[in-house]
């Protein structure tokens, strides 16, 4: 008898190997070593087993393997949104120092590590059965990590993104099974032939399949579960959804995009998902407006920032795909920070740095936690000297060079209302303010500090320095 | 050094906000020293040219710095405001005070010495941020803070929209300082209104000026004068650096436009100037009616107003800091800006009453200071240009201007000591300092214009005059 698959497919996907062996690790010593702080090993094992993961990732750059006939395709571009993947996965951990039982803590962060496992996967999946697979065990894992919280809302966000999450996956799969029928083949470049032009087959799956994703990227009007599950999921997890989940979908969508249509039928069917897109940088940052909740408000945020990442890729343009990676990374990294700020104001399981009541005041109180929350808020703004400055005018350069001048107006209507947004939360943290002192944690855990500086060091960072990826294309092999 | 004229500030300032204390003296002399420094490194580093790579793709960017001729005034301007205005910082909290007017000094350096347009879309959002800070600690109504952001913001937008469109169709931002028709086709116009817009908005004219009487009045006095000096100059800055530098061809197409909202602001300023009853906002108002002759002249291009322009720009900067350093001084001893209230300032305090009536009369356009060179030399140029109804217009508004600057010191000089507001002592040293350097600029501009006007007469490099015998000497 002979394996199906040689040692060349499981060496190219060794990273997520040593990412999901770390979760058993982890579970492993949880359970020998319960008695002796476990929370502590557990967080310690799963950081180095991630950045392992991200070394590893690193040193496929420059490479290009298919593996698994063509399933998981290793290149820049795998290797790009990967390491943001495992960025977010590092900043999610960073929080996880507090809230939650400690008895419960190993299990959280080998499910959050197994759900990091999917989203890499989705890095590189260019087969219809890898993309499922990924998205499965992405968000099986995140169905279980929502509804941790000893919270009535945390249930509801749980059942909430169940529900909805499977719906979209039922969706995505009816997309794929069409998608099948009409090229007989699951690999999607099996697709981008003139032939399908003219296969109803091939238009309709490729619309389900659309859908589900805009379900997934919660684009407008398929967004209205991100703030409620935003909301109801503990802090940490809520970061991990913000950006790996964003991440590994929109590697998802731009594979598909790139990679898998047919030139005469590209623009065409993608013409709606920029509309949407356009329609959500609206209504994502409208929506920012009335909240009270900074894990809500970084939702509907991050509604409008997926909107604006996917306005880079309008068009299809080889340029736009790199603006748009470059948008995403400085995504994560500012609004990683943002998290950070709130997690030093929280105390546990209450926490208190995600109400913006807690912001009241801040700058005289806590002058260093409120000036970085400033800095986050202006940078995911678009503010100077920030990368997200510089992320946005790439963006509209990419627009406006691809002739979507509609996309980029509306991407400056949009960014003109979030400050309004943004700036609410700094003017209630510096405007002097004499009312009962509110909740907070009076003693922070060192990690979050130590991610809060090291976003605002890359914030800043990207902006003098931008790292433009090159060489991401072709997307398949 | 370019470097550290920019960095120099900003860290200063950076550094004094997490420094503890509020020892107004320590503050005060730190500040100063700042400025000045910033002041003598512009001197000495007039002439170089500093540049290192940013973004090679979707278009060439460089961290481009260097000192323009306009530049060079305007940072000299910006330098001597802020100084004087840290010397005038009378607050129990300087340290704040104090640390965002350096920060402000700082983001508005690198604006004037970039010589890339992102660079200086950068640094044109930038500057809004310590502005912002200020109105949201200080101000005297939360509104005034977010109108003065929104604005601004929504004009950086347009900015960077146009810089990007900018980019991608020259291949390179790396433009200021060099001339030529960059940009035509079908985009240009967009592009044009993009710059425009953003800049209208920073000067203000009208009719995006809404946010700018709020903004001015709300601004403790030593903050208000640095943006109102200098700060809006941001704006023209622009316009002569970019559209007229390298679109000229959408400047003319379009002028017809600009000269209608240049004398709409001028007309509407000097109106809502003569009835206005806070002292700030009739400045503010002015300050309205006076940019809007500037815009005018910039969409004549014809180059005797331009060189008008570009000293009006500088005496302009000079009174109107000069006048909020001295409204900010009444208001400290009066305890109220409020025309209806005040009076008779001249019998309690001479010394304070004869600053405010110097730089008044600088802004009524007195010959001999410097205001009256740069409005005739305009005014002359809007003639030459064929313009004759807009030259009405503006004598007209010269005219409006000396009945709200009489109106605003018969309110606060002349007249009877009111007995229900508190007597304090005149001038100090320290306080008369702080405006005297701004007054004597203004004389010495006014009997010695040329160190403005013929010393490369203004940073355009596309329009060389024909000669500087087309300067006339007052």
């Amino acid at each position: 008898m002979t394996l199906p698959f040689t040692h060349v497919d499981w060496a190219a996907i060794a990273p997520l190997e040593v990412l999901a062996a770390t979760g058993l690790l982890v579970l492993l010593l949880d359970l020998v070593l319960r008695p002796f702080a476990p929370r502590a090993l557990s967080l310690g094992i799963a950081i180095l087993g991630t950045i392992a993961t991200a070394v590893m990732i690193g040193q496929q750059y420059g490479t290009n393997v298919a593996a698994f006939n063509g399933g998981y395709i290793v290149g820049n571009f795998s290797v790009l949104f990967g390491g943001v993947v495992l960025l977010g996965t590092l900043g999610a951990l960073a929080l996880m120092g507090r809230g939650g039982r400690d008895r419960e803590s190993a299990g959280t962060i080998a499910l959050l590590l197994w759900s990091a496992c999917g989203a890499l996967l989705l890095a590189g999946a260019s087969t219809t059965m890898t993309v499922f697979l990924g998205i499965e065990l992405l968000s099986l894992s995140l169905y279980c990590l929502c509804g941790l919280a000893d919270r009535a809302s945390a249930r509801e966000a749980a059942l909430k993104y169940l529900l909805l999450s499977s719906t979209a996956s039922a969706v995505l799969l009816f997309g794929m099974a069409l998608l099948f029928g009409a090229s007989g083949s699951v690999a999607l470049s099996a697709l981008a032939t003139p032939a399908m032009v003219g296969n109803p087959l091939f238009w309709m799956g490729s619309g389900f399949f659309l859908i589900g994703i805009a379900f997934k990227l919660s684009l407008v009007p398929f967004h209205a579960w991100a703030p409620d599950v935003y909301e109801g999921a503990p802090l940490p997890i809520t970061a991990f959804m913000t950006v790996v989940t964003k991440a590994a979908t929109i590697a998802i969508f731009a594979r598909f995009a790139y990679a898998a249509l047919p030139s005469g039928a590209s623009q065409m069917l993608l013409l709606p998902v920029w509309i949407v897109a356009g329609i959500s940088m609206i209504v994502g940052n409208v929506g920012m407006l009335a909240q009270h909740d900074l894990k809500r408000l970084l939702g509907y945020s991050g509604i409008a920032q997926v909107g604006y990442i996917l306005a880079a890729l309008a068009g299809t343009t080889r340029v736009g795909l790199g603006y748009a990676f470059f948008y995403l990374a400085v995504y994560a990294v500012m609004n990683l920070g943002a998290f950070a700020v709130a997690a030093a104001l929280s105390s546990g399981d209450a926490e208190e740095g995600t109400k913006l009541e807690t912001y009241r005041g801040l700058g005289a109180r806590r002058p260093l936690l409120a000036a970085a929350m400033t800095f986050f808020l202006l940078a995911l703004a678009g503010l100077p000297p920030t990368a997200g400055f510089l992320g946005k005018i790439l963006i509209l350069a990419a627009t406006a060079g691809s002739g979507y001048l509609w996309l980029a107006a509306l991407l400056l209507v949009g960014t003109a209302i979030s400050l309004y947004a943004y700036a609410k939360i700094i003017m209630a943290m510096y405007r002097p303010d004499h009312r009962v002192r509110v909740a907070e944690a009076v003693r922070s855990a060192p990690l979050p500090w130590v991610s809060l500086a090291l976003c605002l060091v890359a914030t800043i960072a990207f902006t003098f320095y931008p790292l433009l990826p090159t060489g991401l294309l072709p997307l398949v092999k | 050094m370019l470097l550290a004229l920019v960095l120099l500030p900003i860290l200063a300032g950076s550094a004094m906000l997490l420094t503890r204390g509020e020892d107004r003296r320590a503050y005060r002399a730190v500040g100063v020293a700042v400025a000045l420094a910033t002041l003598a490194i512009a001197v000495a580093a007039r002439s170089e040219d500093w540049s290192v790579p940013w973004l090679r793709a979707p278009f060439v960017a460089n961290f481009h710095l260097g000192i323009g001729t306009l530049a060079f005034w305007l940072i000299a301007l910006l330098a001597l405001c802020t100084a004087c205005a840290v010397l005038a910082v009378d607050s129990a909290r300087p340290r704040a005070l104090v640390g965002q007017l350096l920060l402000l000094e700082g983001t508005m350096l690198g604006l004037f010495v970039s010589r890339d347009l992102l660079l200086f879309a950068l640094f044109y959002d930038l500057m809004l941020v310590p502005v912002f800070f200020v109105l949201l600690e200080r101000g005297e109504h939360p509104r005034d803070a977010w109108r003065y952001i929104i604005y601004n913001f929504a004009g950086g937008l347009l900015l960077l929209f146009a810089t990007a469109a900018f980019g991608v169709l020259h291949g390179t931002t790396d433009v200021i300082g060099t001339a030529g028709n960059a940009i035509s086709g079908t985009w240009a116009p967009w592009i044009f209104w993009g710059f425009a817009i953003a800049f209208l908005v920073k000067t203000p004219a009208f009719p995006l000026h809404t946010w700018m009487p709020n903004t001015y009045a709300s601004l403790p006095a030593p903050v208000a004068a640095v943006v109102g000096a200098v700060q809006s100059k941001a704006g023209l800055y622009g316009f002569f650096v970019i559209a007229l530098a390298l679109m000229p061809q959408e400047v003319a197409r379009y002028s017809g436009t600009l000269i209608v909202l240049g004398s709409i602001s001028l007309l509407y300023g000097a109106v809502a100037a003569l009835v206005q009853t806070d002292a700030k906002r009739v400045v503010a108002y002015s300050s309205l009616s006076h940019l809007g002759l500037i815009v005018i002249a910039i969409a004549t291009q014809q180059p005797l107003a331009l060189a008008g322009a570009a000293l009006y720009i500088v005496a302009h900067g000079l009174f109107t800091a000069a006048l909020f350093i001295g409204l900010g001084y009444v208001e400290e001893r009066e305890e109220t800006r409020s025309l209806a209230r005040l009076r008779g300032i001249g019998a309690k305090n001479p010394r304070l009453a004869g600053a405010l009536t110097i730089a008044g009369l600088a802004m009524l356009g007195l010959p001999g200071l410097a205001g009256f060179v740069g409005e005739l030399v305009i005014i002359t140029g809007i003639v030459q240009s064929g313009n004759i109804a807009v030259a009405v217009v503006a004598v007209i508004s010269v005219v409006l201007a000396s009945a709200y600057v009489l109106r605003l010191f018969q309110g606060i000089v002349n007249g009877p000591v009111v007995h229900d507001l508190p007597v304090r002592r005149d001038l100090t040293w320290r306080e008369g300092i702080a405006i005297a350097p701004l007054l004597l600029a203004l004389l010495y501009l006014g009997v010695n214009p040329h160190a403005v006007l013929a010393g490369g007469t203004v940073a355009i490099p596309r329009a060389p005059l024909s000669s500087t015998s087309g300067v006339p000497t007052p």
